[in-house]
Formats: structure tokens, C-alpha cells, sequence
């Protein structure tokens, strides 16, 4: 009898602990937590969210893939944050900080009281730890170039226990913003591997829930291998609500893996999954037939940060196919091109609408850096004919184009086949283009294929491409803009800049990432966009809107523009009281 | 040497040389796994470099392919460059959720083909006969993607099965007999596919099998000394059948890895067919081999024990 009632104690006192440990631990009058200001909640629920494919990885200092960082995002916190609703930096683990003068040192100041997702007390050691694994070149992290400024690496020294100092090799103008999804190791935890060169082979996908250990909202619980990852409340997460509630209020996250769009479309129709992060117009007019019996809103963001663009094979002849025609280098055919191309068109036929024309490469709702004052010619046959002629091109008595050595003008567009929106706006351009006599081919191929061509082998003519979308600074966009740059695509490899034009774009990127004052950055930056605009190293096409879908009875739900653009407050995220409908969530 | 020894020799030499092709196409391919890294602007082409080193890609094909073979020795099956992990941990539990999906498909199938298509020898010309010949031509000529599409547009529509996956999401609070009905409802769709893709080959081949040996003078014999009609169906003609059957059932044994993987891409099966798919996608290259070598094995296996059963139902070949 004595025996069972010891054993049903242990029982109880297990139990307890379980349900203790996920369950929010009330606030310590020695932490210093953030108090968020979004509407009060309610605890409670499992929020089940649609994702392509699995995690590859938990291991934040290796990630490189979307998926990866979209879970270890939720599972780990940064020192200073980028606001997604705002576009701004705002304090995160770190309390406040303060720049030198000449804007070369950092001195943040670290939250006090702080405790990982294991109980156990985080402090400068940490941050010390994390940038030393993040800037080792055995790791390779793909964040290390991030922290290499001015050719040296961001030098980080621990002041005292809660206050750490970056120094920096130049002024670096958007130096608040890497610190965002840098996220915060646990040095208790993984010291021990890094110093046993075992690092990269830690916290990957299968690892042990106890092993693993962050400062975000939520903390590993469960992964099923092709099915799910399960995460759990932190119950130390350091922010709270007006009323000194701890949060997050739900008590899971649930990444569900569902393929491809369509399907995550049927899931989230079933009531299967509560968010539906970003979907294409098509899907987006599907959802919308059936959002007011389906319980669900549809979200449209307006314009994102990426941009598409048709890209002309500028790289050295040598380096390209031998035969590659020069049109291609004469400005006067690209603005001839770019006139030629209805842009209004592609909005309306690729993307229902939802998406504005671009003929620069800042989108316009990065309303902190887009140059409002870039023209935005309306689509002329005409003017790019004139373009033509200037060019020294004519036209044949069936209409075909030629250039001065009567060769007709006829070359491919290479995209990939598996963005069906891409192929939609080839063939578009290519009826365009069929206007001036061009004859254009589309070339759909698979991605990586289309890849190797633009990086590799340069065995191609024009291409339609996309980039952007990370952040709303232009600094992340060095590579793309610098004639050095590894993301030059146009002319990769330049060991100096091609042309006047380029040079010229080179110095102002390299001023405006060194200039501390907005103003005067922002002049520099409008200049860039001016430059690239008017010489068109890429035709500026169009940027889709962001469109996402949510469970009506899903509060605080805020979408942002800047990725996550779902899950970014999603410890605020909670689900309304008694509002009937649990699709989604675990009642 | 005898027969067997002989076959598991060529089935040897048969997954080296699979594996030496499959290196060579892969290699083939376009692309890398880092290509995509390199879109990223806020990488530089070092990282880019250093990380293809780390994984061996700068090396040549031969030793990456020496590296590889040795790996799988150790068990590991090369290393995804995805996961960062052995690719034997990825395939294991996928293949697991295959071969359940397989095996319950292959099962059903053999089970309704089976006596179905006795029946139907039994009784040539009539009407059920000519409705079989007729479904199953249309169920040939149909492909597996088309009918799982059509399966899922069902569901959608009617609310009836769940749409996709393995489980559900509370399927680890269910008892016993609930995860079984969760994990049935779920093999619904994938099943149906499969059974309806596999079923008229079956069939079809167990009638023109049984129908040439219930012409056998042997049979008339039988039947003239008034042996019942099922025992000479069973007893006598099926046996005399076998053969060809055998020889079906061993192919559809090494079918089990290889023969869902568009099903599971479609219905969302957890097994190896979206594995497979994202790594070709990704380019990464052992995961890749990984799923094809592991698929040849069971292709080669299920060869050897449809040789092995030959052996044992027919004297001919014991005697070859």
C-alpha cells in the first residue's frame, strides 16, 4: 500500500513537472522583459501553419535554407530586431545600445535576468560565444560575410557581464541591422562540440528536444520526419503584455509539411492549418470565393520588396558563347526593349492585379529608400522603334528586325519552369518584342539548370530573374550593384568596373554604406537607383503584392512586407474566446 | 556454382553498375547544390567555395565515387548535403512509410487479382469477363497521377477522407485503435491509387496464365474423372500457372520502394517519393543515389526470391 502510494506520487509530482515546464513561469522581479503593446490574449491553443518542405536543419549558425531559418527564427532571438511592421530597429535581447561618434563602436547593453529555453541564465559569455562561431572560417556560416566589414571581421569583446562592445573596421551605415536573426547561442550547450570541432554536426533535424536550447518563444517538442516539427512555449520567453502576462499565449506551433502551393491551399481551405503564408493570385481569387463561409481573411500587403527583371548577357565575350550577339551592350536596344514592354500587361495577366510595374530596383513600398523621383515611362512601340533606328537597326519587308550587319534580331530568354508566373511574363515579352520584329524564344528550364548557365557557363541570352525581398536597407544589395560584386549578374567577374556608368555606381554604393547620416544616405542611394534606371543593366519588370490568408479567430495576426511576413509577432499570436471556429487550433 | 549463387553475382554486379550510372547522370545534371547560395548577395563566392570543399564537390567524379562507396560501407550511405546528416538516417524512416503504403497496396492488390482473375478464366467470353477485360484496359491506360488527382478532387469536394499526409496532427493523444483508424483513413487515397494502377496488370496476367493451362489435356483429364471445379481450379490448374505469376510477384516485390513515389508526391505520403524529388530538385547528389540504389536493391532482391520460388515450385528449372 506504502509502495503505491509513493508511486502515485511520483506520478503526480512527474506530471506536475511536465505540465510546469511548457506552462509560462511568472516574471522574476530581476528579469527585464519586454512589454509588447499588442492587444492582450488569452493563453492557450495550437497554431498549425503550412510549410513547403521540412527543416534541414535547427542549427541557426548553418542554415541557409528558407524553411530552416523559418523554424530556428521562432526558436531563437536576435540582440537588435528589425521591426517587420515598422522596417525599423528596435531593442531586442539587448536592452538599448549606443554608437560612437565616428560610428565604428557598439556598446549594447544586455537585458538582465534573461534564462535560455532550459532554465539556464543568459549573459554577455553568450553573445561573446555566438559571434566567435558565427565569424570562425572552419564553419563557413553563411552569416559570416555579414560580419566582415571592411574586409575585417566585427571584433566583439565582453565589457562585463551584460554589456558587450562591436567593433567595426569602417563606419558601416546599416550596422544595427546585422545584428537581426543573429540568433543567440547557448554556450552551455554547444561549447563543448565547438571546441570538439563538432559544431556544424550539432542540433541538426533529428536532435534531442533537451539538447537544444534558444531564446525565441518557443522551443523544440517534436519532429516527425517528412510530417511535422512540433514546437512548445518557452516558459522564460523574455517579453510580456500590458498586463505582465508572459508570453506566447499559444502553447504550440506546428510546422505542418505540405508540398507544394496548391496543397497548402486544400490544407488550409480543410481547416487544417490557420495560416496561409504567401500565395500567388490565382490561389489568392481561389481562397477568396470561399472566405466568408471558409472562416478565414485574405490579406493583401500590397507590393514586396523583390523584383523581377529581364537580364541581357553582358559578360565578356571570351568568357560567354563566342556567337552571343552585341546588341545586347548597346544601351539604346535595352531602352528599346524596356519601352517595348508592357508592364501593365504582365500586372494584369500574370498577376491578377495584384502586383505594381517597376522600372527601378527599389520596390515601392520601401518607402524609406525607393526614389519616388525615378520616371516611370509609359509603354511606347514607337519610341523604342526610334530607340532602334538610332541604333543603327532596320526592319526587313516581312517586319523582322536587323541589325547593321543585316543580321535579324533573335535570341532566347532562358527561365525557370518551375515559376510558372516567369514563364507567363517571357511570353508576354515575347509577344512584346514580336511588335518590333524581335524573334524571341522561351527557354524554360529547371532552376538550377538556369542557374549553372547565369553563374556558371554564361551559355545564355536574357534571362528573367528576381532578387530582393530580405531587407528593406540597401546594403544587403552590395553584391548586386558593385562591379565586384558576386551577385553582378549581368557581367560577373569584373576585376573593375566595365564602364563609366559602373564606376560610378560603384562609388556611390560604397558612400552611402559608410554614410552615417539617413539624409545624405538617402541622397546617394536615389543617385544609384538613377544610374542603374537609366542604363538598365536589368529591365525592371514587376514586383507581385504579398498575399496571405488567416483564420478569422487568429488575434494580433499583423502580415508585414519583410519576411516572416506571417509568423514575425507570432508571440502575440493568440486565438479569440468562444469564437466557435478551432480549424487550426487545438480547442 | 549453383543457380542462386550465380544470381546474387549478377545482382552484385548489377548495383555497382547502377551505382556507377547513377553517379555519372547525376553528375551530369546541371547545377549544384550551392548554386542557389549563390543568388543570395550577402554571400560571398569564398563561403560558396568553401562549403562545396568542405563536401568534396571540388574534387573529381572517380573519388567523390570511392568516397561515396565507402561510406556505404560504414552504413552511411554518403552525406546529404541538406541535412548535413548520413543519408541512411533520411532513408530509413521514409522507406518505412513507404513499404507500409507498398506492402498494404501490393497486398490488396494480389488479394482481389488473385481470385478475380480465376474467376474470370473459368468463365471466358461472358459478361463479367468482357466488363474486366474493359475496366482494366481503361484503368491501364489511365495514369497514377491522374487517378490520384481525380481521388483527391473526390475527397476535397465530398469532406469524406482526409486530403493528405500520414496522420494526423493529434494522432500521438489517440488510444490504439483510433491511431489505426487515423493511419487507415489516411492510406485510403495513396492505396486505391496504387491497387488501381497495379490491379488490371495483375489481373490481366494471372487470367492469361490460368486460361492456357485450363486447356491442358492434364486438365480435361481432371476434369473428366469429375474432380470438383474449384479443387481443379485451385489444386491443379493455379499451381500449373504459377510460373509466370512468380515471376510478377518478384517484380512487384521489388516495386515496393520504387513504385509510390509520384503517389506519395501527390496525396503528401511521407515516404521516400517527396525525399527523392526535393533532393533532384536541390541537387543533393547522395541523397539521390541514396533513394535510387536503395530502390535497385529491392529491385534486385525481389528478383532473387522470385528465382528462389521458381526453384522451389518448378522441377525445370532445378534441373537446369
Amino acid at each position: 500500500m506504502r509502495r503505491l502510494a509513493w508511486l502515485a506520487a511520483l506520478v503526480l509530482v512527474l506530471g506536475s513537472n511536465s505540465l510546469a515546464r511548457s506552462s509560462p513561469q511568472p516574471a522574476q522581479s530581476d528579469e527585464e522583459l519586454q512589454i509588447t503593446d499588442g492587444e492582450v490574449g488569452r493563453y492557450g491553443g495550437s497554431l498549425v501553419v503550412g510549410q513547403a518542405a521540412e527543416p534541414k536543419t535547427l542549427n541557426p549558425v548553418t542554415a541557409a535554407d528558407v524553411r530552416s531559418r523559418e523554424v530556428i527564427g521562432r526558436m531563437m532571438a536576435d540582440l537588435i530586431h528589425i521591426n517587420r511592421d515598422s522596417q525599423r530597429t528596435e531593442p531586442a535581447l539587448a536592452k538599448s545600445w549606443a554608437a560612437s561618434r565616428d560610428g565604428r563602436v557598439f556598446t549594447l547593453k544586455l537585458r538582465r535576468g534573461l534564462r535560455f529555453s532550459d532554465d539556464q541564465p543568459f549573459d554577455a559569455d553568450d553573445v561573446v560565444f555566438s559571434f566567435q562561431v558565427y565569424l570562425d572560417e572552419k564553419i563557413h556560416s553563411p552569416q559570416r560575410d555579414l560580419l566582415i566589414v571592411g574586409g575585417k571581421p566585427i571584433a566583439v569583446q565582453k565589457i562585463d557581464s551584460y554589456t558587450v562592445r562591436f567593433t567595426l573596421a569602417q563606419p558601416y551605415a546599416a550596422a544595427e541591422r546585422i545584428f537581426d536573426s543573429l540568433a543567440m547561442l547557448p554556450r552551455h550547450l554547444l561549447e563543448k562540440a565547438y571546441q570538439e570541432n563538432r559544431f556544424t554536426q550539432v542540433w541538426n533535424i533529428n536532435e534531442s528536444p533537451a539538447a537544444l536550447a534558444g531564446m525565441g518563444p518557443f522551443r523544440l517538442k517534436h519532429y516527425v520526419p517528412g510530417q511535422r516539427v512540433v514546437l512548445e512555449r518557452n516558459p522564460y520567453f523574455w517579453k510580456m503584455d500590458q498586463k505582465r502576462q508572459r508570453l506566447p499565449y499559444l502553447d504550440e506551433l506546428v510546422f505542418l509539411f505540405v508540398g507544394n502551393e496548391e496543397a497548402q491551399v486544400i490544407r488550409f481551405q480543410a481547416g487544417d492549418t490557420a495560416i496561409m503564408n504567401r500565395v500567388n493570385a490565382e490561389n489568392y481569387i481561389l481562397l477568396s470565393r470561399d472566405a466568408q463561409n471558409g472562416g478565414y481573411g485574405l490579406f493583401d500587403l500590397g507590393p514586396s520588396l523583390e523584383y523581377n527583371f529581364l537580364l541581357f548577357n553582358l559578360n565578356d565575350a571570351k568568357a560567354s558563347r563566342a556567337n552571343r550577339p552585341a546588341w545586347f551592350s548597346d544601351l539604346r536596344f535595352r531602352q528599346a526593349v524596356s519601352s517595348a514592354i508592357d508592364r501593365e500587361g504582365i500586372v494584369k495577366l500574370v498577376y491578377a492585379g495584384r502586383a505594381v510595374p517597376l522600372w527601378g530596383n527599389v520596390s515601392p513600398s520601401n518607402q524609406l529608400w525607393v526614389n519616388q523621383s525615378l520616371p516611370h515611362p509609359a509603354r511606347s512601340l514607337e519610341h523604342a522603334r526610334e530607340l532602334l533606328k538610332a541604333a543603327g537597326f532596320s526592319w526587313r519587308g516581312d517586319g523582322r528586325l536587323m541589325d547593321g550587319k543585316s543580321q535579324t534580331v533573335e535570341f532566347s530568354i532562358i527561365v525557370s519552369s518551375s515559376n510558372n508566373q516567369r514563364t507567363k511574363i517571357a511570353t508576354i515579352i515575347q509577344d512584346d518584342l514580336s511588335k518590333l520584329g524581335m524573334d524571341v524564344h522561351v527557354v524554360p528550364l529547371e532552376f538550377r539548370a538556369l542557374l549553372d548557365r547565369v553563374f556558371q557557363t554564361f551559355d545564355y541570352d536574357a534571362a528573367i530573374m528576381g532578387l530582393g525581398g530580405g531587407d528593406a536597407d540597401p546594403n544587403p544589395e552590395m553584391n548586386v550593384w558593385l562591379s565586384s560584386g558576386s551577385t553582378h549578374l549581368w557581367h560577373l567577374g569584373e576585376t573593375k568596373p566595365a564602364t563609366d556608368w559602373e564606376a560610378q555606381l560603384d562609388q556611390l554604393m560604397q558612400q552611402q554604406m559608410v554614410e552615417l547620416k539617413y539624409d545624405r544616405r538617402k541622397r546617394l542611394y536615389d543617385q544609384a537607383q538613377q544610374v542603374i534606371a537609366a542604363n538598365l543593366p536589368y529591365v525592371f519588370l514587376a514586383t507581385p503584392n504579398i498575399l496571405v490568408g488567416a483564420r478569422k479567430n487568429l488575434a494580433n495576426f499583423k502580415p508585414a512586407v519583410l519576411e516572416p511576413n506571417t509568423l514575425w509577432n507570432v508571440e502575440q499570436l493568440y486565438f479569440r474566446e468562444g469564437s466557435g471556429a478551432t480549424a487550426g487550433a487545438k480547442p | 556454382m549453383n543457380y542462386l549463387t550465380r544470381r546474387l553475382i549478377h545482382g552484385i554486379m548489377l548495383l555497382i553498375g547502377a551505382s556507377i550510372l547513377c553517379f555519372l547522370f547525376a553528375d551530369f545534371a546541371p547545377g549544384s547544390f550551392f548554386d542557389e547560395i549563390k543568388l543570395n548577395p550577402q554571400i560571398s563566392p569564398e563561403t560558396v567555395a568553401a562549403l562545396r570543399s568542405r563536401y568534396g564537390l571540388d574534387q573529381p567524379m572517380p573519388v567523390r565515387y570511392v568516397r561515396w562507396a565507402k561510406s556505404v560501407f560504414r552504413g552511411e550511405w554518403g552525406y546529404s548535403f541538406a541535412y548535413n546528416a548520413p543519408v541512411r538516417s533520411l532513408l530509413a524512416v521514409r522507406a518505412g512509410n513507404t513499404l507500409l503504403l507498398t506492402g498494404v497496396a501490393t497486398f490488396l492488390a494480389w488479394l482481389i487479382a488473385v481470385p478475380w482473375g480465376i474467376w474470370i478464366a473459368a468463365h471466358p467470353g461472358r459478361g463479367i469477363d468482357r466488363l474486366s477485360m474493359g475496366s482494366t484496359s481503361v484503368l491501364l491506360s489511365v495514369p497514377e497521377l491522374v487517378l490520384a488527382l481525380g481521388l483527391l478532387y473526390l475527397v476535397v469536394r465530398t469532406h469524406a477522407l482526409p486530403v493528405g499526409g500520414m496522420v494526423s496532427l493529434r494522432f500521438d493523444q489517440l488510444g490504439r485503435w483510433s491511431k489505426i483508424r487515423d493511419l487507415a483513413t489516411h492510406l485510403v487515397i495513396p492505396v486505391t491509387t496504387l491497387v488501381l494502377a497495379n490491379l488490371p496488370i495483375i489481373l490481366r496476367h494471372v487470367r492469361s496464365s490460368m486460361m492456357e493451362v485450363l486447356k491442358a489435356p492434364f486438365i480435361q483429364a481432371a476434369r473428366g474423372h469429375g474432380i470438383s471445379k474449384a479443387s481443379l481450379l485451385f489444386h491443379y490448374a493455379l499451381p500449373a500457372a504459377a510460373n509466370p505469376l512468380i515471376s510478377l510477384f518478384g517484380f512487384s516485390m521489388g516495386g515496393l520502394l520504387s513504385g509510390s513515389l509520384l503517389v506519395e508526391v501527390v496525396t503528401g505520403w511521407p515516404g521516400l517519393g517527396p525525399l527523392l524529388l526535393e533532393a533532384t530538385m536541390s541537387r543533393d547528389l547522395y541523397v539521390v543515389v541514396g533513394v535510387v540504389m536503395s530502390s535497385t536493391l529491392f529491385m534486385i532482391l525481389g528478383n532473387l526470391l522470385a528465382d528462389a520460388m521458381l526453384l522451389a515450385a518448378d522441377p525445370r528449372v532445378r534441373m537446369q
